[in-house]
């Protein structure tokens, strides 16, 4: 869901402007990030199975149980990072809370999907994070501890993307190779639409003029790191 | 409409109880060893075909097990043949005439023995048809993504109606000879699943339909009533216990001067699944079909055989002779020896029918035998 706080963000309460070339540029730099992690994503075994058809369905169990130790942190650190802007950054403080409550929940899709292909509740919730997931949350909590830690935009920008630009197509795939229902989907499925919505709230963040040049670095900074550490845990599943 | 999965028969099992009784051995169970019941039995056996069967009664005639204890039977060997346990299971799905109890439900009492985890379940009663009533719920269920694992039991444990105890005193016509001397005992259950057999063929369920043309007959198969017509204040639970036995509304009994319209009207359901296409019978490999007696399974092969002439009797099975005819549980039963005596090949077809003679209604179920999914390497 979009909600009107963060597509009207506004810039009477940015610390510093920039102009729209600036935004362009930013833009730039974090789309040049977005095709270097979709050259690793290639090499992802679990994505190349996916893509080549040999996935089977122990593979999406796997990618399930890997994900869902991450996913039930996403609110947590959106919302310390809401606490940690202040005043000055109400628009991102409003935009992260908002965030935060949006997606709180999600997990819960990922856990019916999981049961609903044969998995156990009692295992999933028993599971631990792998290595590129322990990696992946350590620096999202560590990172959302900072005051104001705009950098955090270009986390948003590589998770939402992911959800936004490929996990339906992954969904689509898995149904096709697998003979999935779509009551087994629903976590990806979902994030097409509700990620969507969310990288157009970003956008409107990073259109809005309230990023000026060390911010910018600090988001690309950020969104190198996160697309790493993401695909790391794609790599590391079960490790 | 979204995408869903497919559903695949993955497991088989059965139970008969005791030993196999041939047809020397039904007296000393059933009793009616009179002049004039011995004659009508040898008549209905000849007719029937049936060389042995089993009961779940000693030589004595006493029951040795509950009905939900063959279904658990059953369904332990469908879940050892799959290699999984009760507790892999979202639903179970159970099929019999009558239970053990009036309450609770069948499938209640199944679950309760059986063990496992919570699941959703369904009690399908009703007579033969049940069987494929709660296959299709539990394929209705793994379609849609809901539930990765079923289980489906038909079971039967008809010989306490057929007990001699029940005959004491009453007027025993053919419609109470004919199912006495045919009825048996047993269960039969399958696992159903969302993905294929990991390492053997598997077979896909391509849709069941079920139809009931209660609409437009009186009923044939029943007990618990004098006639064809419950009455207001007449059922077996209005009037009094002694007087329900005495008036033989615990008999099994069956209206035997329609079956032959029973016949006809399968024969025509059937030729309507061909006609909508749903059956392809250029590409129909198997028949296993549930029939009472010999002399349906001649109607009934010659009725198909119009629309597929090269049906030979190869592809035609049924276990009628050898296990009887246990009602709900039959077709299951039947499907499980024909799986695991070899007859099916990947690729192949198979159509189940269930006639049900208790008001006219008819279940079919398509199959296609698939081969195990390729083995892939670990991807990472």
């Amino acid at each position: 869901m979009t909600t009107d706080t963060t597509a009207t963000a506004s810039t009477a309460d940015a610390p510093g402007s920039t102009s729209p070339g600036e935004s362009a540029a930013l833009s730039e730099r974090l789309a040049e990030v977005w095709v270097g992690l979709e050259e690793r994503l290639d090499r992802v075994p679990i994505l190349r199975a996916l893509a080549e058809g040999t996935v089977t369905i122990d593979d999406y169990r796997r990618l399930l149980f890997n994900l869902r130790q991450q996913v039930v942190d996403g609110s947590p650190w959106i919302s310390r990072a809401a606490s940690n802007f202040d005043i000055d950054h109400f628009t991102l403080r409003a935009a992260a809370i908002t965030h935060a409550e949006e997606e709180h929940r999600d997990y819960l899709m990922l856990e019916r999907d999981y049961v609903a292909i044969g998995g156990s509740l009692d295992e999933l919730r028993a599971g631990r994070k792998n290595l590129g997931s322990e990696a992946l949350s350590g620096y999202m909590f560590t990172y959302a501890d900072r005051p104001n830690p705009v950098g955090l935009l270009g986390a948003m920008f590589i998770i939402e993307g992911l959800g936004a630009k490929r996990a339906a197509g992954w969904a689509a795939r898995f149904q096709e190779v697998l003979g999935l229902a779509d009551n087994q989907v629903h976590f990806m499925q979902y994030h097409q639409e509700a990620d969507g919505a969310h990288t157009g709230d970003l956008q409107a963040i990073l259109d809005s003029g309230i990023i000026d040049d060390a911010a910018a670095d600090e988001i690309v900074r950020c969104a190198e790191v996160v697309a790493r550490l993401y695909a790391l845990q794609l790599e590391e599943l079960d490790r | 409409m979204g995408t869903t999965a497919s559903a695949y028969l993955t497991g088989f099992g059965r139970y008969l109880p005791g030993e196999p009784v041939d047809n020397d051995g039904i007296v000393a169970r059933l009793g009616g060893d009179d002049p004039v019941t011995s004659r009508i039995r040898g008549m209905i056996l000849d007719q029937n075909g049936i060389r042995q069967r089993h009961y779940a009664l000693d030589e004595h005639g006493e029951p040795t097990e509950l009905n939900e204890e063959l279904a658990v039977k059953a369904l332990r060997a469908a879940l050892d043949d799959r290699g999984i346990r009760p507790d892999d299971l979202r639903m179970l799905a159970t099929a019999t005439t009558i239970g053990d109890v009036l309450v609770p439900g069948f499938a209640s009492m199944v679950h309760g023995r059986l063990g496992g985890g919570p699941m959703q379940l369904l009690s399908a009663s009703g007579v033969c048809a049940s069987s494929l009533q709660a296959l299709d719920a539990a394929v209705g269920k793994v379609k849609l993504g809901e539930h990765p694992r079923v289980a489906v039991v038909g079971s039967e444990l008809a010989s306490r109606s057929l007990r001699q105890r029940r005959f004491d005193g009453i007027r025993a016509g053919m419609d109470s000879h004919f199912l006495r001397w045919m009825l048996s005992d047993g269960a039969g259950a399958v696992v159903v699943e969302f993905q294929p057999h990991p390492t053997r063929p598997s077979l896909r369920v391509d849709w069941v339909r079920h139809v009931s043309l209660a609409h437009e007959h009186d009923v044939c198969m029943r007990a618990g009533m004098d006639g064809l017509e419950p009455e207001v204040g007449r059922t077996w639970q209005d009037v009094g216990i002694g007087d329900a036995e005495a008036s033989g509304m615990f008999v099994l009994r069956q209206d035997v001067g329609v079956l032959d319209d029973l016949a006809g009207a399968g024969l025509r359901e059937f030729e309507q699944l061909v006609d909508i296409g749903l059956v392809d019978v250029s590409h129909l490999d198997h028949v296993v079909c549930h029939y009472s007696t010999n002399a349906f399974r001649d109607l009934a092969f010659d009725g198909l055989r119009k629309r597929i002439p090269t049906l030979d009797t190869d592809r035609w099975f049924s276990n009628l002779e050898t296990c009887g005819n246990t009602g709900a549980a039959s077709i299951f039963i039947a499907l499980e020896e024909a799986w695991r005596t070899g007859r099916f090949s990947p690729g192949e077809t198979i159509l189940l029918a269930v006639p049900e003679s208790g008001r006219f209604s008819f279940a079919f179920a398509h199959l296609t035998v698939v081969a195990p999914p390729e083995p892939q390497g670990a991807t990472t």
